[in-house]
């Protein structure tokens, strides 16, 4: 075959220095180099691909990003033509889109996308699916690499693996530039043992550089900005450390409740949901050491090394973990049901709609500062945050609080809605006398940059594609954040309903979570 | 030059007082209701733009560059500075300023943007002080970029060594420009980008997406003859297109006995061609009116083709491109 050219790209290319790309790529930005690909998903008549596959994968053929030969193909149980799964797609792509479904751009993705029936442990499914691969790449007369996206319940995530493995499509091209590469989503297990057990699956299919992890926080602006913000600002980071520090905390807030998915919330709740995975990954970034370069394996060794070094979570009273569930309240000045009471929730459940924790990271640079994570459905307003706040300056210059009204220097990174960051600084306020007040710097992403900016499964999607991993999370990182967490799961389930606190829908969470921070005298934000 | 100063948006203002009439603008803006920075939290200036139009732009071509500009705001708020030189035989001895400032109104009130623009017309014997009127049109600290637009005599640049060497980035279009900006002695030459350049980047794209997925050694053995076909109006295109094939065979190794030549046609095509002694062959033809093109292929497995759509970029997105890539 033709491309056989690039056996000896790894794919650790994709942040190679421009001079050591091939020739012809040299110049473009790495995200304008994608080989030719397939993108199957798995899981194409679900929720996530219509509102966020199929849009991303517009968005990026209206940037111009994907390559010139991109086929989708759509894998699932339910037979559907490819007429209508192409009319399905546009119908999603007007609804969730960022932008108005452009004919000129559609038409061509359109023409390039089609279907594939069948069943997940289907083996012959799977044999059909690679004939179809085949039959692309005979058609255009060139190699493609193909990416699975396995958009699916978890409970068929092993099925699909294998049978990528027994049909021979993981091992594609495997160790060339366009080997088939696996996006999973989130669960990564439901506790260390599940977690050890998908992993072991995955790594009888495929290379860990040939998967994909995706946690959609990464993909947002904001967190990779975390990166920037830290380690390309010289007044930063001499700072961020204990001595200067004084807490950490860390908000993923939803005003929804559970809706019409009470089935799954049931079998997962806020640790499970949000915790383990999303908040854990804020963690990371924030408590990181500087990697020694941007390359995925240095950016994640980094982030499994501080999740190593948080100690255990002591459990019960006095401990380091509250849990909630929300009663009635209200939601933007209406009425609203309590978690017990929403339809498809036993009412004797024990599964937590809010969890907060206190995490101790025992290592040179965090030793005594304690990071607080919560997160909660049917919170006052959803609003997800990062917000570093620093000591108090030495010393009784602006002591009488009367007069000074002196506030923590605080650096908050809004990861959403209104992706941006502010800066807290004590200012004086004008007038003879010396009076202070808290002022704050806002940076705005869409006000700053336009509000057009990228959804997180666009950016995440094409770095799949071309083979950068950096913002996807390694199996050791999901197994190390699952044996903090684990313990945890594992007591509570033990307890059943004690323990589990209660808090009015619409408000900030429980007593308990208060409770937590005010032994440490500290207090929450209320961002 | 006076004519096109008169015929550019803005409120003419005292050169003394141009940041502060354009605070009062906004003042004036948020107190009649509309959208303004000081209310709507919408200005995020983050790059100074200097366009600066020499003595070859007639009034229609600066205001279609000024809506470039705009165009070009919408997508990068910025402080733009419109500089106008007035003739070497006006006998005008002083300058003169306008301001413009415009906002762009998002899905939500936070997305609003504000971008303000400073327009100064100067003699040409003030140029000696322009450093200095156009400092304080800047806003400290941000990075400046430089539009240099249809020069008349490129030897004046030397003119304006300051915005030559403290700019980010120095763009022209050599589609435009006299030749002999190709030749000019730039004090820094990494920081000069031709606007053709950015434009031709879905051209690059497309062809080095593709070419990138052979071997190196196959794209240049038995390599004779590069060609580049273009229409009439698309000769910077072309002779940009070229060169850049060029440099990145070079880069694939050794060249030997390559005959690099371009042939011009009376349509809107550009074509690229490679022709080899051992039955391999590229081609990359482009109908630019159509937005459209075949790259067709045959490195040894037989002969390949692919329809793609293709387009320059637009005026403003290859500013962008150019100033930030």
């Amino acid at each position: 075959m033709i491309i056989n050219a690039l056996a000896s790209f790894r794919l650790t290319l994709t942040n190679m220095p421009d001079a050591q790309r091939h020739p012809f790529l040299q110049g473009l930005s790495k995200h304008r180099g994608a080989p030719p690909t397939v993108v199957v998903i798995f899981g194409a008549s679900g929720d996530l691909t219509a509102r966020k596959l199929i849009p991303a994968v517009f968005n990026l053929g209206y940037d111009n990003l994907l390559p010139a030969d991109f086929f989708l193909l759509g894998f699932g149980r339910k037979p559907i033509p490819d007429d209508e799964f192409r009319k399905v797609a546009a119908d999603s792509i007007k609804e969730f889109s960022r932008r108005e479904l452009n004919a000129d751009v559609w038409d061509r993705i359109a023409a390039a996308t089609s279907y594939v029936a069948g069943g997940y442990d289907e083996r012959a499914a799977f044999d059909r699916l690679a004939k179809h691969i085949s039959a692309i790449e005979t058609k255009i007369g060139r190699e493609v690499q193909t990416l699975f996206y396995i958009s699916t319940p978890p409970s068929v995530f092993a099925p699909i693996l294998l049978n990528l493995g027994a049909s021979g499509l993981a091992a594609r091209y495997l160790g060339h530039r366009h080997q088939a590469k696996v996006i999973i989503e989130k669960p990564f297990g439901r506790d260390l043992a599940s977690a050890r057990a998908l992993n072991a699956t995955i790594r009888s299919v495929f290379e860990e550089d040939q998967v994909y992890r995706i946690d959609h926080y990464l993909g947002k602006e904001t967190v990779q900005d975390l990166l920037v913000q830290r380690f390309a600002n010289a007044i930063f980071e001499p700072l961020w450390n204990r001595n200067f520090v004084d807490s950490v905390q860390i908000t993923v807030a939803e005003e929804v409740g559970v809706g019409t998915r009470g089935g799954y919330y049931e079998q997962s709740g806020a640790l499970r949901d949000m915790i383990q995975n999303h908040t854990m990954q804020l963690v990371a970034l924030t408590a990181m050491e500087p990697p020694v370069s941007l390359d995925a394996e240095a950016v994640r060794d980094e982030k499994v090394k501080v999740l190593k070094s948080i100690q255990p979570l002591r459990i019960g009273s006095g401990g380091d973990v509250v849990r909630a569930q929300y009663a009635e309240g209200m939601m933007g000045g209406k009425q609203v049901k309590g978690y017990l009471q929403e339809d498809g929730i036993n009412p004797q459940s024990a599964t937590e709609t809010y969890a907060a924790m206190r995490l101790s990271i025992n290592n040179w640079r965090w030793q005594g500062v304690p990071f607080y994570i919560r997160s909660g459905k049917h919170l006052a307003h959803r609003v997800s945050e990062i917000a570093i706040q620093f000591k108090r300056p030495p010393g009784t210059l602006f002591a009488e609080s009367d007069r000074f009204n002196l506030a923590a220097n605080t650096l908050a990174f809004q990861i959403q809605p209104d992706e941006g960051l502010s800066l807290v600084l004590n200012g004086k306020v004008p007038g003879l006398e010396t009076r202070m007040q808290p002022v704050k710097m806002n940076f705005r992403y869409s006000t700053t940059f336009g509000s057009n900016t990228p959804e997180a499964y666009e950016r995440l999607v094409l770095d799949a594609m071309i083979g950068d991993g950096t913002l996807f999370i390694r199996g050791d990182e999901a197994e190390t954040s699952w044996a903090l967490y684990t313990p945890v799961v594992e007591a509570w389930a033990a307890a059943g309903r004690e323990g589990m606190e209660s808090y009015a829908s619409g408000s900030w969470g429980p007593a308990g979570a208060d409770a937590l921070l005010a032994a440490g005298k500290h207090a929450w934000r209320q961002p | 030059m006076a004519a096109i100063f008169n015929a550019l948006p803005g409120i003419e203002v005292p050169v003394g007082s141009i940041n502060k009439s354009l605070a009062q603008l906004w003042e004036d803006t948020a107190a009649k209701g509309g959208p303004a920075p000081a209310s709507d939290d919408g200005k995020a200036t983050q790059v100074n733009f200097v366009l600066h139009l020499g003595f070859k732009t007639t009034v229609e071509d600066a205001v279609e560059q000024f809506q470039i500009a705009v165009n070009f705001s919408k997508r990068s708020p910025c402080r733009v500075v419109v500089l106008c030189p007035l003739p070497i035989y006006d006998p005008g001895t002083e300058m003169r300023a306008k301001i413009y400032g415009e906002c762009h109104l998002g899905k939500t009130k936070g997305d609003t943007r504000c971008c303000e623009f400073v327009l100064l017309s100067y003699p040409f014997a003030a140029r000696q002080y322009l450093e200095s009127q156009l400092s304080v049109c800047l806003i400290t600290d941000l990075p400046l970029y430089y539009w240099v637009h249809r020069f008349a005599a490129i030897h004046r640049l030397n003119d304006y060594q300051y915005l030559l060497r403290r700019s980010e980035r120095i763009l022209y279009d050599s589609a435009i420009a006299d030749a002999e900006i190709l030749s000019f002695a730039w004090p820094r030459p990494g920081a000069v980008h031709d606007l053709v350049y950015a434009r031709l980047l879905p051209v690059r794209q497309s062809i080095g997406q593709l070419l990138s997925g052979y071997e190196t050694a196959a794209l240049i053995s038995g390599l004779r003859a590069v060609t580049v076909t273009q229409g009439e109006t698309l000769t910077a295109e072309g002779r940009v297109l070229l060169d850049w094939t060029r440099e990145r065979l070079a880069g694939c190794g050794p060249l030997q006995n390559v005959v690099f030549d371009r042939q011009v046609v009376a349509d809107s095509s550009l074509r690229l061609d490679f022709k080899y002694d051992n039955g391999h062959s590229f081609g990359w033809h482009g109908d630019l009116a159509r937005k459209n093109a075949c790259i067709e292929a045959n490195f040894g497995a037989g002969r390949s083709a692919l329809h793609i759509a293709v387009n320059l970029l637009t005026p403003d997105a290859a500013l962008s491109d150019a100033m930030f890539f």
